[in-house]
């Protein structure tokens, strides 16, 4: 490979190159993941013991959490949440990704995607915090409501997991709305008109033509969309309630009030498996390639 | 100032496959010489190991004399026009021509005088300060032939540049090439798949096919003394006839050609009798009537019509289809499919080459 | 076709109610800032006011956290931005087994949820006996920033001629020559681009920074702070400030971009 590279850039250049693809790679993205691997698998120790022979590796970081009912409920809980917040996420998107990319005049579809940059630009503590405004107890989704008369006494969005799924809906869809579009608008408009020449409703033309078409593209946007919502803090820390907590709360909670990094590591490096088991998944549930996803 | 090219023995593997097989081959000085083939044969590989993009597997490119073995491209006295021109889009015509002056480090108004005496000669002067986008495919290719002469090279390699354009531009960049070859007298190596191309422009020919040099010469000899079926084939029309060798008389080879008849036509390279071998007369020496040597008769087929003159397709014995080509003024109105005709050709205008023929 | 009828008043319809979904709650945010109460909400409705504005200039850690966000958001830039160009670089140069290992392994921070990538920076520098801080947060954020960039330089690189590098070999430039006179003008667009997302990203982080940040508090952080210690419509005042300036930038953007289109399509006919 360094010989391609040194054809094309000269030998100074590409060692540059190497360096710091090097660098990065080594430094930034693999040696952290595999000291906190191997911080998982150690005990929570005052920093004279560190190197004495209490230093060994054990599951018990582990275990903790599957003898901890309440953060074994949580981590579960966050799991099938995050679950349907993709699927609610890639229904609400579909439609809208399909219009933008088949439908919409290139006038109008430029506009609908500048309209959709602007909230992905605004922060997500801040389009968190709008739904903050929006659901609270004397806000204005329960003023409506009841001046609507559809309800006689406010309701505690915030209480539960809906604020927070709503408020995760919100935040990550255009994680999912641009690679579906993406992928739908590469997909050859005289197929779509071929198969409804051929009779087929718009049902089956969706099932049978546009979306295998699209499957790179939805698996892109339910991994992202899985990924951001699992690893989120922002919207449960901002939505939930003390009754509501996510798992990356617990994990927050090992590093800063319970000051056991090696359990919190545990905890988190449990969370990225759910996070790789997902891609696994989803790759074989659409059966993409690494190489497809996030093109 | 020596600027020959000389191909010493070089062949091009690309892992197992030979792109281009053991060619020795000498390029003179000032010579305009064109590579021509099919889309595939190795032409673009052969240009590519003499300006250094590819380093030959086996032997040694030299350019005036001096081995080139380990010389980069970029620190070679050859310049480069590409099949797609690969102007570069961002800079405007004036730094284009400029550019291989500027990384050589000469001054800003020695490089602008460069640039206007270049733009003089491809006749595209006060073009300077448009971006390449802005001008005709035409303009775009001179301005590649500027940009590639501003260095001075010795050697001009350029790859198939007039494919692009259309017939009536490529006849007229064909003229300019040429003149602009005279002027400057540099060496031209001029790669091709258009044998009108070739033939109108170059010195001399190379013939190539799959990997192997068929035939190296001047366009005449090429299209009248070909060496090989393939370049008789492949170099203007031709009718191909096999048969086996009956008779050789000096020169003369008599074919025996089963129900076809019997065929003579100058023997090329060692031909003995008793093989087979295919005999190749072009459609413009076939004559009405009966004024060559080797006479015979065909019905018409088919007869097109294609301005100053006429193509007509006969069959031999009902079978083997021939194309005729004669003056629009020979026209007559018993010309008509179906009808028996008397054709003729000069022995000495036919070639016999050992072989089936088949390319 | 009267199906076809129903089916296209049916999704505008649901284009409209989408983009009502999407900016309502901007709209109410930003309504909430002038709104005369103690708390940000628009309902009930106590007046009109601007002292809210007031209140978040006086604000002192704001601005030191505002601060905080624009040195870590140039440090990530300074960092990220030639290390994305670096990986686009190699991944469209070389060619063979081993290439989409790396591809893959490149966009895995992509992949891996923020508060993960915080956490494995903290405890790999911990072990190094460095601490959180503005430093670890640039590194954290790089981490991920530097494969958004990357898969923007890889985009263009993608529809780059690599005959004119050729080209320019051919007319005597050297490597570093061509890379400079001729690749690098060509990806400028995509890395001001690219540029400008890192700075964004950086910006906006929470979830990486939440775990890095040590004693300092980038704007985001402090604004979250806010929201769930000592809620004022001061953050509402700071959200509308911020909101602004992105859709400003955002509009810029888009408008520049599309000067550019204009610019090549025309000089294309
Ligand atoms: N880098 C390479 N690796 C492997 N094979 C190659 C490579 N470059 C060229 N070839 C093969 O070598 C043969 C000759 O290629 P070349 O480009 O020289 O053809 P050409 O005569 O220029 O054709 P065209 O008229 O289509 O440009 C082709 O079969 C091609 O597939
Ligand atoms: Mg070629």
């Amino acid at each position: 490979m360094f010989k391609q590279l040194k054809a094309r850039f000269g030998s100074s250049l590409s060692v540059g190159i190497i360096a710091i693809i090097g660098i990065w790679l080594i430094g930034m993205v693999i040696l952290p993941q595999l000291i906190m691997v191997d911080y998982s698998f150690r005990p929570n120790l005052l920093p004279s013991e560190i190197g004495t022979d209490k230093d060994t590796y054990s599951l018990n970081n582990y275990e903790t959490l599957f003898g901890n009912s309440i953060h074994l409920s949580i981590f579960a809980k966050t799991i099938w949440s995050s679950v349907l917040v993709t699927i609610l996420t890639l229904v609400v998107s579909y439609p809208l990704a399909f219009y933008l990319a088949k439908v919409a005049t290139p006038g109008q579809a430029a506009l609908c995607i500048l309209l959709l940059i602007i909230p992905f630009w605004i922060n997500e503590i801040l389009r968190t915090f709008s739904w903050y405004i929006i659901l609270a107890y004397k806000g204005p989704l329960n003023a409506l409501l009841l001046a609507l008369g559809l309800i006689d006494r406010p309701v505690r969005f915030l209480s539960g997991d809906g604020g927070v799924m709503v408020g995760m809906v919100y935040a990550y869809i255009l994680f999912m709305i641009f690679p579906i579009y993406n992928a739908i608008e590469s997909l050859d408009s005289n197929q779509v008109k071929a198969a409804r020449n051929l009779g087929a409703g718009w049902i089956r033309t969706h099932y049978r033509v546009i979306i295998p078409h699209a499957k790179p593209g939805i698996a892109t946007g339910c991994i992202m969309t899985f990924m951001l919502a699992a690893g989120s803090y922002a919207v449960p820390a901002l939505l939930g309630s003390p009754g509501s907590r996510w798992f990356t709360q617990i994990i927050y909670n090992w590093f800063f009030e319970g000051g056991d990094w090696n359990q919190g590591a545990a905890y988190a490096f449990l969370l990225l498996l759910i996070c790789i088991g997902f891609i696994a998944l989803v790759m074989r549930v659409f059966k993409v390639g690494l190489g497809d996803i996030a093109r | 100032m020596d600027s020959s090219v000389h191909l010493d023995n070089v062949v091009m593997n690309f892992g197992d496959f030979t792109a281009v097989q053991k060619t020795d081959l000498k390029i003179e000085s000032g010579e305009f010489f064109s590579f021509l083939g099919p889309s595939g044969c190795g032409k673009t590989t052969i240009l590519n190991m003499i300006s250094g993009f590819l380093e030959p597997s086996k032997g040694v490119v030299k350019i005036g004399g001096k081995s080139m073995a380990g010389v980069p491209a970029n620190k070679r006295p050859t310049s480069m026009i590409f099949q797609n021109l690969a102007l570069f889009p961002l800079m405007t015509v004036a730094e284009n021509i400029e550019f291989g002056l500027e990384v050589r480090g000469v001054s800003k108004a020695e490089r602008k005088k460069t640039s206007d005496r270049l733009l003089e000669l491809v006749a595209l002067e006060g073009s300077g300060s448009k971006k390449p986008d802005e001008l005709s495919g035409g303009q775009k290719q001179r301005i590649a032939i500027a940009r590639a002469l501003a260095v001075e090279p010795q050697v001009l390699l350029l790859d198939e540049p007039l494919s692009a354009l259309d017939l009536k531009l490529r006849q007229h960049m064909r003229t300019e090439l040429k003149e602009i070859q005279r002027k400057t007298g540099i060496t031209f190596i001029y790669i091709t798949h258009d044998q009108g191309e070739a033939l109108t422009m170059s010195d001399r020919v190379a013939v190539m096919s799959a990997g192997k040099l068929q035939q190296v010469a001047d366009p005449i000899t090429l299209y009248r003394e070909p060496q090989t079926s393939f370049v008789a084939s492949f170099v203007g029309e031709n009718n191909p006839i096999t048969g086996v060798v009956d008779a050789i008389d000096g020169n003369l080879v008599t074919l025996n050609c089963g129900v076809l008849g019997k065929f003579t036509g100058r023997g090329i390279g060692t031909i003995s009798k008793g093989q087979s071998a295919t005999l190749f007369i072009r459609p413009e020496l076939l004559k009405l009537g009966q004024t060559g040597d080797m006479s015979f008769t065909a019905r018409i087929a088919e007869v097109n019509f294609e301005g100053s003159y006429l193509t007509l397709t006969a069959l031999l014995n009902q079978q083997h289809a021939i194309s005729v080509q004669i003056g629009a003024e020979q026209y007559t109105a018993d010309l008509i499919p179906d009808a028996e005709i008397q054709l003729s050709f000069a022995s000495q205008d036919a070639v016999v080459i050992a072989g089936e023929g088949n390319v | 076709m009267k199906s076809e009828t129903i089916m296209r008043w049916g999704i505008r319809f649901y284009i409209g109610i989408f983009f009502i979904y999407l900016f309502i709650p901007l709209i109410i945010m930003g309504a909430a800032t002038f709104n005369n109460s103690r708390f940000p909400t628009i309902t009930p409705w106590k007046g009109a006011t601007l002292k809210w504005f007031d209140a978040l200039a006086q604000d002192g850690a704001m601005w030191t956290a505002l601060w905080t966000s624009l040195v870590v958001a140039m440090g990530v830039l300074l960092v990220a931005v030639p290390i994305g160009i670096c990986c686009a670089l190699f991944l469209s140069t070389v060619q063979g087994r081993g290439k989409t290992f790396l591809y893959s392994l490149m966009m895995s921070p992509l992949l891996t949820p923020g508060v993960i990538v915080g956490i494995s920076t903290l405890i790999f520098w911990k072990s190094l006996s460095v601490s959180g801080g503005i430093m670890l947060t640039v590194i954290a954020q790089t981490t991920f920033i530097a494969a958004y960039v990357m898969l923007m330089v890889l985009a263009r690189l993608q529809r780059f001629d690599r005959t004119l590098e050729n080209a320019a070999l051919s007319l005597g430039a050297s490597q570093w020559q061509t890379f400079t006179r001729v690749l690098l003008p060509y990806l400028k667009p995509a890395i001001i681009s690219a540029c400008a997302i890192a700075f964004l990203q950086s910006f906006e982080n929470y979830n990486t920074t939440l775990f890095v940040k040590g004693y300092d508090t980038t704007l985001t952080v402090y604004i979250a702070s806010k929201v769930r210690t000592g809620l004022t419509p001061a953050v509402n005042a700071l959200g509308l400030i911020m909101i602004s300036v992105t859709v400003l930038i955002a509009i810029l953007y888009e408008w520049k971009r599309r000067q550019e289109a204009k610019r090549t399509v025309s000089s294309v006919q």
